[in-house]
């Protein structure tokens, strides 16, 4: 059933199944630590719980931490205020799990209300706030091009001077 | 400029059938310690990442959308051919009246568009589901739907996770899921006593 080359009946449904199973299914789990107590005086304790033996500095803030602060990340070690500093800040670009695509709303602000062409009066300059406000905000982790930017600007742009050239014809011929 | 790390995996598709109406597109990235399984609705993105030192197991299970899919595509354009045959105008292309080539255009594009979708999900393969299993989560992975597709992508990422963990020999999982589940107990050992 695991890890063959074709695949087989399931026992249960009996649906055409391929199971590819990987020593991490057998991993046990390590039990999380509470921290050690310190038992001598003048023994290096824990930024956050004094009373606990001091393990590993933070690899961000060099804070001692005991072992129950000690929060391990892809083989670097935080202590909590820094990991959470981190994934609010997007320091830590593995803990970025959302992001919002600023250009992608510029771009849809410069574009759809192109087809009931009044909505433009009012989202050009939204489209082209955006795209200005957000301009140096972090996109999204795949796409690394601003080209949804430009475009929005340049179609905000002309939309904003069509409307202005209206207005000073409307203006001229009254 | 810097360049996306990220090497793409699979196409963007939507999360179900219906992901056209919500805009919810999914779509598989591959990093050097890492798969990213990307959510988006063309405004936000979501991520989830599966680090291959992490992933317990890949399932791919074959499902029969596919088949569905032909029995209605397969009727709809034999339907959607006969009528345009039907209704085809007589005598030569010169003489047809203006709405007899307006509908023999509107039937022919139909028909020519049921027949791509028929012959693109015939010549794709079967279809499946796929899901992948962490420690805490089992997920779903809605981009791969095409068991072709599942492992070409299960052929690339394979030996990342086996640099990652390591590999399991048939025998050493038998004995592994034996010592993980328990057999249940036989009836002699737990059973209570029968009155005959």
């Amino acid at each position: 059933m695991f890890n063959q080359p074709e695949m087989s009946p399931c026992p249960r449904c009996g649906a055409p199944t391929l199971v590819e199973v990987f020593p991490a299914l057998f991993r046990k789990i390590n039990p999380g630590k509470t921290g050690e107590a310190v038992m001598v005086e003048g023994e290096s304790s824990c930024f956050y719980h004094p009373q606990k033996k001091a393990v590993r500095p933070c690899d961000s803030c060099g804070r001692f931490l005991c072992a129950l602060c000690d929060c391990e990340l892809q083989d670097r070690h935080f202590c909590p205020a820094c990991l959470e500093a981190g994934r609010t800040k997007g320091k830590i670009q593995s803990l970025d799990h959302k992001r919002t695509c600023y250009d992608s709303i510029a771009l849809a602000l410069a574009i759809y209300p192109l087809l009931i062409f009044y909505f433009t009066l009012i989202t050009a300059p939204m489209a082209l706030f955006v795209a200005i406000r957000y301009w140096k905000s972090p996109q999204s982790i795949l796409r690394r091009t601003k080209i949804r930017f430009v475009v929005a600007i340049i179609l905000a742009t002309l939309q904003i001077a069509g409307w202005a050239v209206l207005l000073i014809a409307i203006i001229i011929r009254h | 400029m810097a360049k996306s790390k990220y090497q793409r995996l699979t196409r963007t598709r939507g999360r179900s059938a219906f992901a056209l109406a919500v805009m919810s597109r999914t779509s598989l990235w591959l990093d050097d310690d890492h798969l990213l399984f990307v959510d988006s609705s063309g405004y936000a993105e979501t991520y989830k990442r599966f680090y291959f030192r992490d992933i317990q197991a890949i399932t791919m299970q074959q499902t029969s959308r596919g088949r569905v899919w032909n029995f209605i595509l397969g009727p709809l354009a034999a339907i959607v051919l006969i009528v345009t045959l039907v209704t085809k105008p007589a005598g030569p292309p010169a003489s047809w009246s203006g709405d007899a080539i307006a509908g023999g255009i509107i039937l022919g594009t139909l028909a020519v568009i049921v027949i791509v979708l028929l012959l693109t999900n015939t010549f794709s393969g079967p279809t499946c589901k796929t899901q992948i299993r962490t420690a805490v989560q089992v997920e779903n992975l809605p981009p791969l739907r095409r068991v072709r597709q599942t492992r070409k992508m299960l052929a690339k990422i394979r030996p990342l996770i086996v640099a990652a963990q390591g590999q399991l020999t048939a025998e050493e999982i038998s004995a592994q899921m034996r010592e993980t589940i328990p057999s249940a107990p036989t009836q002699s050992e737990n059973a209570p006593p029968v009155i005959s």
